[in-house]
């Protein structure tokens, strides 16, 4: 345990520096220069007043012009801003999880896709009241995939994942009317509602955008984590390493990169075949290395324990080694710079989605039909680009740590059972960690998600905010770019447990986890609440109650607006460590730091001094435990 | 309240008491007044092992207490509770020790509180093997005196150690229900702080065992989390003062069972079950305290708790006494066609046809078959006849080969108990034990007086003369392998044993013969193969085979190990050896002390202050932990001299080894009456008497070259 030892974030930044040296070399950007060029950035921008949805704009709120053209106030310009943002990210989400839908539709038995885990499969056919005795799987499969792809364009009625959520929950979306309806209908009624002279009410905005927000949460992202589950197994814990040492300079690399696992799946198979291990060898490379960028990258640690070379801002730096042979993207999050970066080494920058179609690409456009033999094709694209690569250009930062990945819920529970005696407890709950947190030993929770932002210094804020969490007792569940920062820092080794506090230091010693839990991609968001849910219903408290808050502390995207507000809109306190762009209205900022406290019982904090945010968040969890008597 | 407050409520109102208790002390004695436990080299062994100071006086202590207040801190954090449960326990340390103040003997039958070191080095070898596979801390007072007596037996038929605070110790002394060391039954104390003696014993088997550095807390509390098998069972109403105690055990890594409704639970550590009879259940499974089952069908109970039972001439039925007639116990080889498998005969009368207090012959003849079955191997499981005959409850067995005596009582009698259920124990334990070399066993049991005297003469003693000829035989150079012995490892995960035949483990309990069979039945087992191609020096015993396994086997905390020296690279000890050596500076000897002994030894020191010197796989040149049977070794200390240096021993291991040592002295020196010249507690107990006896006597040690 002596040797553990964390990656500081000055050892990644020593790491980036090396290679934006060897990018200097071959006249490569990066973002860390485009970013100077950039700033300072649109001061209207960045306050959401500037409003382009007519062309008698754009106009821009200044005190000296309070009004649009139209007669709109600050407040309707931003509160629109702030809901378009958030239908573009329910919009990807949702699409994500429609893409996954159709892929298990495409299943069969001796098919590209096939059911992994039947059993989950038969419990959410009963949940959504499908009979299930005596079909055939794949049946059943196409019959769930067809009315989950019916949620998205359903004619009446809300979500059918909402009755996951507690009683309680659900009412207050009934009373609030935010309860979403079919998810497509919610994304198209917010870009209605923010068209030319429909809504400028901020209240009906942010309603409009919680309401979008849990069409993905509950919806969308849902259903792209279940029937991912469905697909390709449900995670359970798995040993990895993360950073980019993972790379393996004698071998073929490959990067994955972007969120939606059906292409990274079948990448990894053929990638893992004798035949191709064989060809590789035979180009003059040891074997080969897939490995992950982003939420793809998370989507196969979970399940297949594939290493991760980096997030979001480290997208660049897989190229800049010069040992990647090709970076494979599938959807969000891809810098079209990797166009003409990779075109500075030898790497193949591969672009495989309808979805996500760049310029100096090589599209091999994928679909279920014919995914084998298009994953075939670009494993043997690298494979044979190997004899490309210019030595003297190649140089991986030897930094990886171990994590240990793929804590479903269903994972979580199984740990849990773990733990439990069984002469007194009953298993299959979240009745453990319940006690751990209502005896004190486990002060709360805190769900830390999303990217990262140059805006803070990259994983810096992850990092620093988990550490002094775990070191206050409170366990951290991660997804998204942020589990990556952890993992990369070290912080999902076990061994980690030694920077805890004593109670969770000690959890963590019984139940044999890191203190810092991989809880998937961004999709996976919904795992948290569904998490959220079953603490809620074993304990018999409200979601609100529960002492657990949630944070993005280096977000960027709007399907990170889009998820705060499902999760506030779910009841749990959402901390920010960069402000969206609704700094121009008082209003609009009242309301979703303050306001919609009394629709939702949960709001946003805002704090862009880590130090600070984290000490928020303590208190928060300290505050509900107090006002719980525990 | 929460948990937390009521722990942190619980530490202040015993620090409140502590500092009464050690100010009314300095008042009545004065803060010079010397203070400490008996029968221990580390003083207040607790305090020493969280803090690393010894303390002497009543002032110091004083001065102890505002370090135990430093701990005292109130942050609602796990951190917190731990830190205060650890000072509750530290000042009931203080409050028990002042009952020990100018020699007073505080605790009277049945209770014990305060347990010595030796008390520590003799449980270590049956934690380690499993025999006493946990220990349970009682506490408080059952429901009912049967409801308390219910759950004592259920973990006494487990072998379980099981320590007892407060009222429980009256409840079960009301029905008469026998407790002591010797039923692995232990009363502590009736004040709550008497439980600091249990928590003494561990964190002493941390710095024995574990070489865990005093002071150092974090390792401490591994330790005892990892490695201590101890779990606390308190009986409700809890008050605060229990639950910061609770708290402290917690904190070591002891789980805590109550059936108080409203505590607030935490799992694998404060579990609450209402119903009694599953706290041993529950208990066991939350420390993950796996029993090792031995169904055996007899009429009366069969655990490792009952093997230091005794049995009274008036509670006896019947006896068997090889001293007196013909008896004898023998594992013999056999082809498997002539053993068949789980047959029990007895040969003569059986015990109802025994008259009442009687004494008999016996002899049985265990019958093995097997592959892998070795005629060196019959003495190994000859050797565990003792202990299996030992745990049927309410029958005793001492001594070996054809000097062996059991007695069954008339309670065991009573209950239906035979003596072909002897031959079932056999059975069953053999073939439990070395199933990897036993494959067929059959037990025939001679009670027939003429049988049994054919049995002793004819077919046990000339079996008997040939091992021992072959024993005779078996010499370090006469042999191609030695074993490693790692046995310890799960307490003291630095030390490795070299067993060779003229050198046994340092506990006394394996032999080369053991570590041989040892490795046959379990090759990826604690007893490996270590060659000796590579001698470096054959005089110390240095081989570059030996320092390989050591330091594999040590996982690198040891480099070099040599056989034959205790001033170089002596070999380390786990901490439960049966004797130890140290150097006597005046009289260039060594002074020996087995655990036994409580008295003073010429060098200063106590058995425990020696023992302390070593242990948990250090190696301190100058002291060296060893078995009572090396004594008389050829090889013993051979690099110094030998034997010869031996100048001192207590009586009672002097007298032991006699026989034994005076022939190796008079085979390697032509010295008669070895032992005469050696000096002991009747004689000496400080270095310049010790000199003169040795100078009369004429002790070759004065001649020989300085040890340093």
């Amino acid at each position: 345990m002596s040797e553990f030892k964390l990656t500081t974030v000055e050892e990644f930044e020593a790491g980036t520096n090396r290679l934006l040296e060897t990018g200097e070399k071959v006249g490569a950007d990066a973002w860390q220069y485009r970013v100077k060029k950039q700033t300072p950035h649109c001061k209207f921008g960045e306050q959401g007043v500037c409003c382009r949805i007519c062309s008698m704009g754009p106009c821009r709120i200044t005190p000296k012009a309070p009004r649009g053209i139209c007669g709109c106030d600050a407040h309707g310009i931003v509160g629109r801003n702030y809901l378009k943002f958030t239908a573009g990210g329910a919009a990807t989400h949702s699409d994500h999880g429609r893409e996954i839908c159709h892929t298990l539709y495409c299943t069969s038995p001796d098919g590209n896709y096939k059911v992994k885990d039947p059993e989950k499969l038969i419990r959410i056919a009963k949940e959504w009241g499908v009979e299930t005795e005596g079909k055939d799987i794949y049946d059943l499969a196409h019959e769930v995939a067809y009315m989950g792809l019916s949620e998205y364009g359903k004619v009446f009625g809300y979500q059918n994942f909402l009755k996951r959520a507690p009683k309680h929950t659900q009412e207050i979306w009934e009373r609030e009317e935010i309860a979403p309806r079919a998810i497509d209908r919610e994304v198209s009624c917010s870009l209605h509602m923010t068209h030319m002279g429909c809504s400028s009410k901020p209240e009906a905005l942010i309603r409009q955008a919680l309401r979008a927000g849990l069409s993905d949460g509950w919806g969308g992202s849902m259903a792209g984590t279940e029937f991912s589950d469905v697909l390709f197994g449900t995670p359970k814990p798995i040993e990895t390493e993360a950073n980019l040492g993972v790379m393996v300079a004698e071998n073929v690399n490959i990067v994955v990169h972007g969120h939606d696992p059906s292409l990274s799946e079948m990448i990894c198979e053929y990638a893992d075949s004798k035949e191709m291990i064989d060809y590789a060898k035979s180009m003059g490379a040891q074997g080969i290395t897939v490995s992950g960028v982003c939420c793809t990258s998370n989507e196969v640690a979970m399940r297949r324990g594939i290493p991760m070379a980096g997030n979001f801002l480290q997208q660049e730096n897989v190229v800049l080694t010069g040992a990647c042979e090709a970076i494979v993207v599938d959807v969000q999050c891809i810098f079209p710079a990797l166009g003409p970066l990779s075109k500075c080494f030898h790497t193949k920058f591969v672009t495989t989605s309808p979805i996500a179609q760049m310029p100096e690409s090589d599209y091999i456009r994928f679909s279920p039909e014919n995914a084998g033999e298009n994953a075939k094709a670009i494993v043997k694209l690298a494979i044979e680009n190997f004899k490309n690569r210019r030595p003297e250009l190649v140089h991986i930062p030897q930094m990886k740590q171990k994590a240990t990945v793929g804590y479903s819920v269903e994972a979580i529970v199984k740990v849990l059972d773990g733990v439990t005696n069984s002469q007194v407890d009953e298993t299959g709950t979240t009745k453990p960690l319940l006690e751990c947190i209502t005896s004190g030993v486990i002060r709360g929770a805190v769900a830390m998600v999303g990217c990262n932002n140059p805006k803070v210094r990259p994983d810096t804020a992850h990092i620093e905010l988990m550490k002094k969490l775990i070191a206050n007792d409170i366990i951290v569940i991660a997804s998204g770019c942020s589990a990556q920062a952890a993992a990369k820092a070290g912080l999902m080794d076990k061994a980690a447990k030694s920077l805890c506090g004593d109670g969770l230091k000690r959890v963590c010693e019984l139940a044999d986890i890191p203190p810092v839990l991989h809880m998937g991609s961004c999709v996976d968001i919904s795992r948290m609440m569904v998490l959220a849910a079953t603490l809620a219903k074993d304990s018999g408290l409200n979601i609100s109650q529960l002492p657990v808050v949630g944070c993005a502390p280096e977000w960027m995207s709007e399907k990170a607006v889009s998820i705060g507000n499902y999760v506030v809109a779910t009841g749990i306190d959402t901390f920010l460590g960069v402000a969206p762009y609704v700094t121009g209205s008082t209003q609009v900022v009242d309301l979703l730091t303050n306001g919609i406290r009394d629709w939702v019982e949960a709001a946003y904090t805002v704090e862009t001094d880590i130090e600070k945010l984290v000490d928020k968040m303590i208190e928060r969890i300290e505050e509900k435990r107090t006002a719980l008597g525990i | 309240m929460t948990l937390f407050e009521s722990v942190f409520a619980g530490n202040d109102a015993v620090y409140g008491l502590t500092e009464g208790a050690i100010n009314q002390a300095i008042e009545q004695y004065g803060a010079d007044k010397a203070v400490s436990f008996p029968n221990t080299a580390y003083s207040l062994p607790c305090y020493y092992a969280v803090t690393g100071v010894k303390i002497n006086t009543l002032a110091e202590l004083k001065e102890a207490l505002g370090v135990v207040k430093s701990l005292m801190t109130r942050e609602k954090r796990t951190h917190d509770v731990f830190m205060s449960g650890v000072a509750t326990a530290l000042c009931a340390e203080f409050i028990e020790v002042l009952k020990y103040m100018d020699g007073a003997v505080p605790y009277a039958e049945p209770c014990y509180g305060h347990l010595a070191d030796a008390v520590i080095r003799e449980l270590g070898v049956p934690l380690v093997t499993g025999d006493i596979p946990g220990v349970a801390v009682i506490l408080g007072a059952a429901p009912s005196p049967e409801e308390a007596a219910a759950l004592v037996k259920s973990y006494q038929a487990q072998g379980i150690l099981i320590t007892l605070v407060g009222d429980i110790i009256d409840q079960l002394a009301e029905i008469g229900y026998k407790t002591g060391a010797n039923v692995r039954v232990i009363p502590l104390g009736k004040d709550v702080t008497s439980v600091i003696h249990v928590v003494s014993v561990a964190l002493r088997a941390a710095l024995i065992f574990g070489n865990v550095k005093p002071g150092d807390a974090a390792t401490l509390m591994e330790y005892t989390m990892k490695r201590v098998p101890a779990f606390v069972n308190a009986f409700a109403p809890l008050n605060d003062v229990i639950v910061a105690c609770g708290a402290g055990a917690i904190a070591l890594g002891f789980p805590v069972i109550t059936n108080q409704e409203d505590v607030a639970r935490v799992p694998k550590s404060l579990i609450c079950q209402t119903d009694i009879s599953k706290w041993n259940a529950t208990s066991l499974e939350a420390r993950d305290i796996k029993i090792k089952i031995t169904n055996i069908d007899i009429p009366v109970a069969f655990a490792s708790a009952f093997e230091g039972e005794i049995i009274r001439r008036k509670d006896m039925q019947v006896e068997f006494d090889g001293s007196r007639v013909d008896c004898a116990e023998l594992v013999h080889t056999c082809e498997a066609s002539e053993v068949e498998d789980h047959k029990i005969t007895v040969i003569g009368p059986e015990a109802d046809e025994m008259a009442l207090g009687s004494k008999n012959s016996i002899a049985y003849v265990v019958k093995v078959a097997g592959k892998n079955m070795q005629p060196d191997f019959e003495p190994v499981i000859e050797r565990k006849f003792h202990n299996y005959i030992n745990c049927i409850e309410g029958v005793y067995h001492t001594g070996q080969r054809d000097m062996q005596r059991i007695r069954i009582s008339i309670d065991a009698f009573n209950a239906g108990f035979r003596i072909k259920h002897i031959g079932e124990v056999l059975y069953a334990q053999v073939k439990n034990e070395f199933d990897a070399v036993v494959d067929k066993c059959e037990v025939i049991i001679y009670t027939d007086p003429a049988e049994c005297t054919r049995i002793r003469h004819e077919v046990a003693i000339p079996i008997f003369n040939q091992r021992d000829d072959r024993l005779a035989n078996l010499t370090d150079e006469s042999v191609d392998v030695y074993y490693t012995c790692i046995l310890c490892q799960a307490f003291s995960p630095s030390h490795v044993c070299i067993v060779t035949p003229e050198r046994l483990g340092l506990c006394g309990a394996v032999s080369w013969l053991d570590a041989k069979a040892t490795n046959e039945l379990d090759p990826a087992g604690p007893c490996q193969i270590v060659t000796k191609t590579r001698p470096i020096d054959e005089e110390l015993g240095s081989y570059e085979d030996v320092d390989e396994a050591v330091k594999k086997y040590s996982q690198g905390a040891l480099e070099h190990v040599t056989l034959y020296s205790i001033m170089q690279d002596p070999m380390t000890s786990c901490g439960c050896f049966e004797c130890i050596c140290g150097i006597e500076p005046f009289s260039n000897g060594v002074v020996i002390a087995n655990r036994e002994y409580a008295g003073m030894t010429p060098l200063g020191m106590t058995f425990p202050e020696m023992a302390s010197m070593t242990g948990g796989g250090v190696q301190t040149p100058g002291f060296m932990g060893h078995g009572k049977h090396f004594i008389a070794s050829k090889k013993f200390m051979k690099a110094e001299g030998g034997i010869e240096r031996i100048v001192w021993m207590p009586k009672e291991l002097k007298e032991f080894v006699a026989d034994r040592l005076n022939a190796s002295a008079k085979e390697l020196y032509g010295i008669e009456n070895f032992t005469d010249m050696i000096g002991d507690e009747t004689v000496a107990q400080d270095p310049e008497t010790l000199v003169e006896f040795l100078t009369e006597k004429g002790h070759p040690a004065l001649m020989m070259d300085p040890m340093m």
